[in-house]
This record gives structure tokens, C-alpha cells and sequence, in this order.
């Protein structure tokens, strides 16, 4: 146990870390680098300043209308996955430092009640989510079009999720324990406190640990890094 | 004079608008055996220019090319 | 396949690969929201034709080839090399895509596929499986261009032949179809056949204006076949032509692709900016009868629909103007669902109306624009596209339309007041 927390929640999260932001460096150092198309690839009607166009890239990126319109059933999953991702996201920097404000208002306890709530919705959106996506992945032109990497990204998100919602769900692990054992990572110097240790998700968060972070290492090199080319892509729409 | 060369097929593109009359041709210089001949009838004048063009781009024959009238007439042989 | 001719086609990707390009191999999450928005897809349900598919090829190659992951674990992308089977499917979605960029309009990323299939074209190419009708195409415009004194006479007496009727359509005996002429604002690029000069040539003559007929046609087979420097050449034809000239603007005919060509691509190919404006004859139209230099009366009393072509609407800005001339002339104009820049592609553009093996899958790809004309209750469909309107007019055929196909000059030739006309009329 204690090898198996050392390696996916000590080891792993320093390599994942590493792999990552290199990684994304790296691709975006790539497309930084290769030169733009002489053509204008973009398409009308398009708005005439700079300011409507960044605008109209940031509506078409975070809202996807024109998706919405064809296909509403798929956007409302991806819509729902992505916010719930980004509220987990945002909910997850309780790791790094307690929010202000917030706990005073509802307390310790109040917080920790709010944090459980919000949490679990998200996490079982973003569950609900992933599992539309691998059933709607299992048939017609959607299986066709699919490759091993559509599913195995599907699999990790669904390991993540899964094991975080377990965490949520079955621990009776606060933030604050939590906190202690990240905080201690940015620090460089690592401690699994013992309140995880000896709960009875301390396996959980090793394997929400594991799966995170084969997502994180492969992310750079899968078609995850639309979370950043999405926008520049959008942008080329209007020019 | 065209009365003395035998014709292997005859292609009506009257009606056809441009590039079609000269796309008609090229689908149909396949239909001819080498050294045979295509007598098309055209009405586009942008035939004309587009035909015999068409011709010696890919290497083929206009054995002439002339109006009738109020119609184009090629002959056009297959070369290889 | 051996390894020389593979070199040889990573080679073709490696050239082409631009940020753009780059990005769109790289994000595409394979969702296949563009499937509704293929008019080709949802006509036949073939995977071929499926958007993210016909990317999906050049993904696979772009992945063994040109990323470390494909490199060691292709199997994950189901990276591949550039085979045979791979080019044969290539080249069917390829040379089918009409490339009316409907997809990117859908997709949440915007990726453009017809510009990743413009490198597919580049591949086929190279492997030398490009469309062989286009490319004869392409080459006899070039020939043409480069053996001009072969053809100038010819050309000049077919324009003599459609001067005469036009010195007939308008009653006026010294009307005249000029051409070379140096300091004419307007340069004029028509199609090869008398069907897009001579309105043109009689509402110039209505409007007074400084004109001058380009000797040499806008349509763009080089284009289409997907060789860019073929392209480059046959608009260099009446670009350089306007250039000698010194007009101010350059006016293409009732085409699509060739606005989009003379609009778009055309600078970025040469890499100079043009020293005139490009415009659509639409856009000149539409100021001539706004501005009064043009009178033409209400004359259609039957409902008139307006199919935007992708290349004026979508891919060229272009979509009030042609509709604002249409309800100058008809009465009862009723748009079709959807339009615009979600206009539905009638399956004719991309140079597919050339290629004779893909006839039958053209005309049943035109489902949705079939339903969609038979919803409006139109008479008459106008379309500012001669491959829109000669996919429409076969769609007319075979599903028994019962409307009649027609150019926008045409329209409004015929609610003009020209004596010509008239007698010709009267005479029928």
C-alpha cells in the first residue's frame, strides 16, 4: 500500500507534472513555430474588427452554437462534461489553498458540505458524460470513425472520474487532509499524511492518482490538445 | 472534305455550356480505337478555342475545326 | 509501396504542412458532428463521405509520419502508410468533396476539411492518381494561355458573333463587346461560352460603364484538380491581363469557385497584393440597380428562390446582394430553409460535374436540395453558379422538379427594357 501511494501519488504526479507541461510546451512551441497558411481559411459572415473576431472565436469556442444547432443531444453532453470538468477544475485548487470568503461564510463544516455537494454533482455529470460518449462510440459511424486512442482516453477519464467519486462519495477525507499531502508535494517535500493513509480511501486516491496521471502524461500527445488549439482554430474561422 | 475520313463517333454537345463540350470530348477519345476519329457538334463559340486546346494539350489531333452556320464542328482524332 | 514512393508523398505533406493544417490533424476529437452537415453523407450514409473521415486518411499518415507517438504506436491512431488502399479511398472522398466547407461550419473547432483534402489532392497528385479529367482541363487552359497567338482569332470572332447579338438584344447598333482595352475601370472575367457575356456585355451597355471583355475565362479546373500552381497560372491569365489593362476592378462572371479563386487565393498564392478590387457581378449589379443606372421592372410574377452557391455565400461573403436583386424582379421571392452561410451544398461544386464516374452519386447526393427547392414551392430556383445550376438542372430532371433553373443576368436581361428582347419575344 504504502509502495503503491508512493509511487502514483509522490512519483507519478512529479513525472505526470513534468511530462505534461513539457509536453503541452512542446506543441505549442510547434504550431507557434510552423507558418501560418497564406490563404485565409476563414469564412463569412465574419465580424470586421479584431475585437468582434476574438469575441466571436470565444462564443464559438466555449458555447459551440453552430454544433449545438445539428447535433443538440452531443452538445449538451459536451457541454455538460466540459463545465463539470472546469467546476471540478476550479474545485480541485482547494488542493493548493483554501478558498476566502466562502468558508467563513458557511464554516468549516458548512464548506465541507458545499465542497461535497458541488463536487458530486460534477463528478457524476462528468460520469454520466463519458459514458454517453463510449455508448454513442459503439455504434453506427461512430464506431467506425473511432481509434484505440477515442477509447483509451475515454477509459482513463472514466478511472479518474470514477475513483473521484468514490473518493467523494464512500471517504471521509476533507480537503484539508488533502491539502496537506499536495501542498507538501509543491513543497518538494512529500508526505502522505496519515489521516489518508490509514482511511479507507487511501487506495482511492492512489488510483484516482494513477489514472490522472496517465491521462496528464498522454495528454500532450492526444487529441486532448484541442483544449488549447480550439482557440486559435476558432479564430482562423474569421480571418 | 470531311466527307473522305471515317467518322467513329459522332457527339452532339449542342446546348452544352463551356468547359462541357470540351469534358463530353475527353470522356469520349476513349471510346475511339487509336487513329479513329470524333466528329462533335458544338453551339458554344467558347468551344472553339477550348476544344482545340484541349487537343493538343493532351496530345491528340484536331484534323479541323469550323462553322457551320450557327454550329461548331470538330474533327478530332485520337492520337495515343 | 515502397519506400521511395512513400518518401515521396510524406514528402508532399511536409510541404504542405502549415499551422493551420497542423492543428486541424492535431485536435480533431473524431466527435463526427459533421456528419449531419455532409449533404453527401446524409444523401447515401457512406462512411467514405463521412467529413472526419476523409481527414481521418491524411491523419493516419500525418501521425506515422510526422509525430513520435504514430511513430512507435501506430496502432492507437491506426497510423498508416500511404497505400493503395488508403489512396483509393482517398481519392473517391477526395475528388467527390465539392469542398462547400458546410462541415466547418458545424464543427466545434471549425476545422476546415476542405483545405486538409486540398493536401490530399497535392498526395494524389504526387502518387499520380490526380483526377485525370481535371487535369486535362486545367492543362488545356494553360496551353491556352501559353500559346495565345494560336487562339486569339478564334476568340476575337466568337466575341464578334456574340457583339452582334448584342448590337440586336439592345437595338442600339453601336453596341460593342470591347476587349483590350487599356483604362477601362472594369475588367470583365467570363466564362467561355456566350451565356455569361452577353447579359453581362447588355447591362454594361444599360449602365454606361467603362468595360472591357477579359480574353480569357475565370473558371478554375486547376483548382479543383488541387494543383496549386496550376491554379496560380490559369488566374495569372486575366490577373496579369488587368494588370496591362490598368482597370480598377476585376469582376468575375456567375461562378462560385472562380470568385473565391480571384477573391481569396489568388494574392495569397502570388504573394502581391492586387493594384484593383475583385467583385462578384452581383455586387455590380446590385449597386447599378440601387443606384438607378440600371431600370428594370417587377417582371416575375412567380415565386423565385435563390440558391446561395458555398463559394459566393459561405466561402465569398456574398448573400444580400443576389437576393436583393432577385426581389427587384420578382414578386413572390421565398428563401429556402436554411440558407445563407447554412445554405445546403446542391452537390455540384469541387469540378465533380466533370467527372462522368461520379454522376450517379452526384445527382443522389442533391437529396436535401431536392426537399429543400419542393419546400419552397418555387418556379424558379436562381443560382449565381454555373455548377450549381447545372447540378440543379439534372436534379430538376430526374426528381421532376418542375422548375425552372436560371441564372441571376439572365433574370435580369429579361426585366429589362430591351427592344431586342421584345421582338424576340414576339417573334416566338
Amino acid at each position: 500500500m504504502d509502495t503503491y501511494l508512493q509511487i502514483t501519488t509522490v512519483v507519478g504526479v512529479y513525472v505526470a507534472g513534468v511530462v505534461f507541461v513539457a509536453g503541452m510546451g512542446w506543441r505549442i512551441y510547434q504550431w507557434a513555430t510552423t507558418p501560418k497558411s497564406p490563404v485565409r481559411l476563414g469564412m463569412f459572415p465574419k465580424p470586421k474588427t479584431r475585437g468582434g473576431r476574438i469575441i466571436k472565436m470565444l462564443k464559438d469556442t466555449l458555447i459551440a452554437p453552430h454544433s449545438a444547432r445539428i447535433e443538440p443531444r452531443m452538445w449538451l453532453f459536451a457541454m455538460m462534461f466540459h463545465v463539470a470538468a472546469l467546476a471540478a477544475f476550479v474545485g480541485h485548487l482547494r488542493l493548493i489553498q483554501e478558498y476566502p470568503i466562502l468558508p467563513e461564510l458557511l464554516g468549516a463544516e458548512g464548506m465541507n458540505a458545499f465542497a461535497g455537494w458541488a463536487g458530486g454533482i460534477a463528478g457524476t455529470l462528468m460520469m454520466v458524460a463519458v459514458l454517453y460518449w463510449i455508448a454513442r462510440r459503439t455504434f453506427g459511424p461512430f464506431k467506425q470513425l473511432s481509434v484505440p486512442e477515442d477509447y483509451l482516453l475515454l477509459a482513463l477519464l472514466l478511472g479518474v472520474i470514477i475513483m473521484g467519486n468514490h473518493m467523494r462519495f464512500i471517504g471521509h477525507v476533507h480537503a484539508a487532509d488533502y491539502r496537506e499531502w499536495f501542498q507538501s508535494l509543491l513543497a518538494f517535500k512529500p508526505v502522505i499524511p496519515d489521516s489518508i493513509r490509514f482511511s479507507n480511501v487511501g487506495w482511492s486516491l492512489g488510483t484516482h492518482m494513477l489514472f490522472v496521471n496517465a491521462l496528464l502524461i498522454y495528454f500532450p500527445f492526444s487529441k486532448l490538445v484541442h483544449t488549447i488549439g480550439s482557440f486559435s482554430a476558432n479564430l482562423v474561422r474569421s480571418e | 472534305m470531311s466527307d473522305d475520313i471515317k467518322v467513329d463517333l459522332e457527339l452532339d454537345l449542342k446546348g452544352l455550356l463551356c468547359p462541357l463540350p470540351m469534358v463530353r470530348v475527353s470522356q469520349n477519345i476513349t471510346n475511339v480505337p487509336v487513329g479513329g476519329v470524333i466528329r462533335a457538334v458544338a453551339t458554344d463559340p467558347g468551344a472553339m478555342a477550348d476544344i482545340p486546346a484541349w487537343a493538343q494539350s493532351t496530345g491528340n489531333e484536331i484534323m479541323s475545326a469550323g462553322k457551320e452556320g450557327s454550329e461548331f464542328v470538330f474533327l478530332v482524332k485520337r492520337v495515343k | 509501396m515502397d519506400s521511395q514512393q512513400i518518401t515521396t508523398l510524406t514528402g508532399v505533406l511536409d510541404k504542405k504542412m502549415n499551422r493551420q493544417l497542423k492543428q486541424y490533424l492535431d485536435i480533431c476529437a473524431r466527435c463526427a458532428i459533421c456528419k449531419d452537415a455532409c449533404h453527401q453523407y446524409v444523401a447515401t450514409g457512406d462512411f467514405t463521405y463521412l467529413p472526419a473521415r476523409r481527414a481521418e486518411l491524411i491523419r493516419q499518415i500525418y501521425k506515422k509520419y510526422f509525430t513520435k507517438t504514430g511513430e512507435f504506436v501506430p496502432a492507437l491512431y491506426e497510423a498508416r502508410d500511404p497505400d493503395e488502399n488508403l489512396l483509393d479511398e482517398l481519392y473517391e472522398s477526395t475528388y467527390a468533396c465539392t469542398g462547400c466547407r458546410r462541415c466547418m461550419y458545424y464543427c466545434p473547432f471549425s476545422i476546415d476539411t476542405a483545405w486538409i483534402l486540398s493536401v490530399a489532392k497535392a498526395i494524389l497528385i504526387a502518387a499520380g492518381r490526380g483526377n485525370e479529367m481535371l487535369g486535362q482541363l486545367a492543362d488545356a487552359a494553360i496551353f491556352k494561355s501559353d500559346n495565345f497567338d494560336m487562339f486569339r482569332d478564334v476568340i476575337v470572332s466568337g466575341f464578334k458573333d456574340i457583339e452582334a447579338e448584342l448590337k440586336e438584344l439592345t437595338g442600339d447598333p453601336s453596341a460593342e463587346i470591347p476587349v483590350d482595352k487599356k483604362g477601362a475601370d472594369i475588367l470583365y472575367v467570363a466564362l467561355a461560352g456566350a451565356h455569361s457575356i452577353l447579359p453581362a456585355a447588355a447591362i454594361f451597355h444599360e449602365a454606361g460603364t467603362s468595360w472591357t471583355l477579359s480574353m480569357f475565362e475565370s473558371a478554375n479546373y486547376g483548382f479543383f484538380f488541387g494543383d496549386a500552381e496550376k491554379a496560380r497560372k490559369i488566374a495569372d491569365r486575366f490577373m496579369d491581363e488587368a494588370v496591362r489593362l490598368g482597370v480598377k476592378e476585376v469582376v468575375i462572371t456567375e461562378c462560385g469557385h472562380a470568385y473565391r479563386v480571384a477573391n481569396i487565393f489568388h494574392e495569397a498564392w502570388t504573394g502581391k497584393k492586387h493594384p484593383f478590387k475583385v467583385r462578384h457581378i452581383l455586387e455590380v449589379i446590385d449597386e447599378y440597380i440601387k443606384d438607378g443606372r440600371l431600370k428594370v421592372s417587377r417582371c416575375i410574377d412567380v415565386p423565385v428562390s435563390y440558391h446561395d452557391p458555398c463559394q459566393v455565400g459561405r466561402n465569398g461573403g456574398i448573400f444580400e446582394q443576389p437576393r436583393d436583386i432577385v426581389r427587384a424582379l420578382a414578386t413572390d421571392f421565398r428563401d429556402m430553409t436554411p440558407n445563407r452561410e447554412q445554405q445546403w451544398c446542391c452537390g455540384g461544386g469541387g469540378g465533380i460535374v466533370a467527372i462522368s464516374e461520379m454522376d450517379a452519386f452526384r445527382l443522389k447526393s442533391g437529396k436535401k436540395k431536392v426537399e429543400q427547392i419542393r419546400a419552397t414551392g418555387a418556379k424558379i430556383v436562381a443560382s449565381p453558379c454555373e455548377n450549381c445550376r447545372l447540378q440543379m438542372e439534372g436534379l430538376n430532371e430526374t426528381e421532376d422538379l418542375g422548375v425552372r433553373i436560371a441564372a441571376i443576368m439572365d433574370l435580369v436581361i429579361e426585366c429589362m427594357d430591351l427592344p431586342g428582347r421584345k421582338q424576340a419575344a414576339e417573334g416566338a
